[in-house]
């Protein structure tokens, strides 16, 4: 492992298995930084009055990564100071309660990682290609976020 | 059941697509499915001969041609080109020999 402290890093992972707070934050914790801020998306058990089993998650996943990157990128260009971000997203089954996103940012000061957070969040929903169905008693869902600009769009 | 992520290696052509034709104005493609339009096509990818420079509707009436039950969706797909975002539309597509084309339904992830 290294310990450059000094060079900010972009941690970026899709899988399959439970995801953890605790490690998506001891990767971004820097002793420069004062703040470590959090974002957790888990999943509900209901939708419009029906009961949601479960969710499954899946992904384009090589160019999942790159549009991944490239938000990383941006907080970079409009948070300069931001330090580390680490953005884990589950794929497959995910049981409810169960996260299917954590992102983290760390920067020296708090303002800074809370923007940085929800942007990364905002912009994921916007552009990376990952798509959720929801799995309820008798049918099924594939979700659409209001974030995309091409669901629902008139020709 | 397939696990989410982890893709096949592409099949043959599907049929309906035209032979190469000589290799100078066609070229073979990788088409990827998704989500919904993984469902309608029955696959998740597979290899494609299309005319090298193509009009992304173009590109998209060659693919529902082999799949014809990928039309319902038409209007809420775009693609992604070598990893870019193109609409479904005039943009001139030109393609390279094993590009990668993937049909993108509405997105859902975080």
């Amino acid at each position: 492992m290294e310990e450059s402290e000094d060079v900010p890093k972009d941690f970026i992972k899709l899988r399959s298995e439970k995801l953890s707070v605790d490690e998506v934050s001891e990767l971004v914790v820097s002793p420069y930084c004062g703040a470590v801020s959090l974002f957790i998306g888990t999943t509900r058990n209901n939708f419009e009055g029906k009961k949601v089993i479960h969710l499954e998650y899946e992904a384009y996943t090589s160019m999942a990564e790159t549009e991944i990157k490239k938000i990383c990128r941006d907080v970079r260009q409009k948070w300069p100071s931001v330090k580390h971000i680490a953005v884990h997203h589950r794929l497959g089954v995910v049981p409810i309660t169960e996260a299917s996103v954590i992102i983290a940012v760390s920067s020296p000061h708090r303002a800074e990682s809370l923007e940085a957070v929800t942007y990364c969040i905002n912009t994921l929903k916007a552009s990376v290609p990952i798509w959720k169905k929801e799995i309820y008693e008798d049918e099924y869902s594939w979700k659409e976020n209001k974030e995309c600009f091409w669901a629902n769009s008139e020709k | 059941r397939r696990s989410p992520g982890r893709r096949r290696r592409c099949g043959p052509a599907a049929e309906g697509s035209s032979p190469r034709d000589g290799g100078s104005m066609r070229c073979q493609v990788s088409v990827l499915y998704f989500a919904r339009s993984a469902e309608l096509a029955g696959l998740r990818c597979e290899t494609l001969s299309v005319p090298r420079e193509i009009t992304s509707l173009q590109l998209w009436e060659e693919i529902v041609k082999a799949h014809p039950r990928l039309a319902v969706i038409r209007d809420q797909v775009v693609f992604a080109v070598r990893q870019e975002y193109v609409l479904l539309g005039d943009q001139l597509l030109v393609l390279q020999p094993g590009d990668e084309v993937a049909i993108i339904p509405p997105i859902s992830g975080g």
